[in-house]
């Protein structure tokens, strides 16, 4: 297996322009995401990291630099992107299988293969019996396990997740990311989340890029030494504290 | 013990902390059903205590200015047995329902264009700016030169009386489309195209249809506009024709009928708003 980069983001700049003064979000950005890693950007709120992931995902476009995805220019939003917001970004009059057909839909995937996508994902996700609910009638939790199947169903080359857990409640929080954690080892797919927690950083990424603010820039790149098959016992590991403590230092500083 | 039972005897009443809420008037309290129901037959009943009041004081000659209400009923029913109502009835719902369809579909197409694309917006901002501040029945003499006189000027009066609030407050509707909604619909591959048709339009249904309800009111304004000024058949018609035999129970039988049209379609309306997005029912 040949690492290479799946995601690469090179010198990117992002200045908004306001009526009286211009805001530098992020400046001179560089950053990469192998294939089939799952990566963290960590910062505190206010830093960019929302905004870093907006223009990897397309939604927004740079000031200056480029993104790439498989050596490909990002000009654009794109189903190889597949993105999850932190909440209210489900369709309210769709069912949640119905959601999660959506990207297949656009994609004009033939009925037959859709349907048997849709079943798969709401296994993976163990969606099957809330298949025909509202998002309204549904927890936090059961509404971001269904943005995160319906972001998986077109097959993304990259997962793009901007703060997912951050509005759940603590219990919730950690079977979520557990829950990643298996989805990603199911599926392998490459996965980008931004995130405050200095825990779920070190819990789930392999990587972690630390953001610091005005202007937003990469502050620290640091590997985390554990195996893909990580279990909740990590975080006793004093490694994992160590860690813990030497990134929440670097946010505060 | 008997000291015991003294001293509970002599036990002050339990201290309260703070204040007891209000049954009937605590602000934005639940109002338990029955209240609902009391009140709501009371409100109905003061009104008919006021007009009964009205018609029937001792002064001699007012029942010429106000009808008692068996008089407004028995016009009521004789309009409606001779089949004048059903015919004038007809003729205006007639009228307002192909100018206010107008008025709606003209909206809905520009609102949605106008919420969703700020280029739309920039192009047609300044001319409703200016246009909507013109009062439309001020354009009724211009109609009635350029129409003549016959269905198509009150149709039009009616439309262009209605356009504007409902192109306007549709087009908040579809600028209260989330942007997580629509940043989704982008990252799940979707173009413009297919934004605007199951994103941007789903979402909107339900306020449409809210914006339809209450510019529905402004429509039936605009008639009786136009059929006062020319007309041969219609409710407001037949009002201002009741008024040269100082026919008052016709009038009131008429004005009846135009409030219970407006209740109607308000119950109408609503029955339409929760079938179709019974994801928005609150």
């Amino acid at each position: 297996m040949t690492l290479h980069k799946k995601l690469e983001v090179r010198g990117v700049s992002k200045t908004f322009t306001g009526r009286k003064a211009s805001i530098a979000a992020l400046e001179g950005v560089d950053m990469h995401v192998d294939h089939g890693e799952l990566v963290c950007l960590l910062g505190a709120s206010g830093c960019g990291k929302s905004t870093l992931l907006s223009i990897i995902g397309g939604l927004e476009p740079t000031t200056e630099g480029e993104v790439r995805i498989d050596d490909e220019l990002v000009i654009g939003p794109g189903a190889d992107r597949g993105m999850v917001f932190q909440a209210y970004s489900l369709f309210p009059w769709l069912s949640v299988s119905r959601n999660i057909e959506f990207g297949l839909e656009v994609a004009r995937w033939p009925k037959a293969r859709r349907r048997e996508r849709v079943d798969e994902l709401l296994g993976i996700m163990s969606l099957r019996e809330f298949a025909g609910s509202l998002p309204r009638e549904l927890s936090g939790g059961l509404r971001q396990r269904v943005a995160i199947a319906r972001a998986l169903g077109p097959e993304p080359d990259v997962l793009l997740l901007d703060e997912p857990f951050g509005a759940l409640d603590a219990e919730t929080k950690r079977h979520m990311q557990d829950f990643l954690l298996s989805v990603w080892h199911r599926t392998g797919t490459t996965i980008l989340m931004v995130t405050h927690d200095v825990e779920e950083a070190i819990y789930l990424s392999q990587r972690i890029y630390v953001l610091a603010s005005r202007p937003g820039h990469v502050s620290a790149v640091i590997d985390v030494p554990f195996g893909a098959n990580r279990g909740p016992t990590v975080k006793r590991d004093p490694r994992f504290l160590d860690l813990r403590d030497e990134l929440g230092d670097l946010l505060v500083s | 013990m008997v000291a015991d039972a003294d001293a509970s005897d002599r036990a002050p009443a339990l201290r309260t902390r703070g204040r007891r809420p209000s049954t009937l008037l605590g602000i934005r309290t639940e109002l338990a059903v029955r209240w609902r129901i009391v009140l709501g037959v009371l409100g109905v009943a003061s009104v008919f205590a006021l007009w009964a009041y009205a018609a029937y004081r001792p002064q001699a000659g007012s029942s010429v200015l106000v009808p008692s209400p068996a008089r407004t009923w028995h016009a009521l029913s004789q309009m409606w047995s001779a089949g004048t109502l059903r015919s004038d009835l007809a003729a205006s719902a007639q009228r307002v329902a192909i100018g206010y369809s107008i008025s709606v579909a003209l909206g809905i197409v520009l609102g949605i264009a106008i919420g969703s694309f700020a280029s739309v917006e920039a192009f047609l901002e300044p001319q409703l700016g200016f246009l909507r501040y013109i009062p439309a029945t001020a354009l009724t003499p211009l109609f009635l030169l350029w129409l003549g006189i016959d269905e198509s000027p009150k149709i039009w009066l009616i439309a262009v009386g209605t356009v504007f609030y409902n192109v306007l407050m549709i087009a908040d509707v579809a600028r209260n489309v989330p942007r997580e909604m629509l940043n989704a619909a982008y990252t799940l591959g979707a173009g413009r195209r297919t934004i605007l048709r199951r994103v941007i339009l789903p979402h909107s249904w339900p306020g449409i249809i809210d914006v339809a309800r209450i510019n529905l009111a402004a429509a039936w304004l605009m008639l009786v506009v136009a059929e006062l000024l020319a007309a041969q058949k219609g409710l407001a018609y037949q009002i201002n024709l009741a008024q040269r035999f100082r026919a008052v129970d016709t009038m009131f039988a008429l004005l009846i009928v135009f409030g219970v049209i407006g209740l109607i379609s308000d119950l109408a309306l609503r029955a339409l708003r929760n079938r179709l997005a019974a994801w928005a029912r609150p």
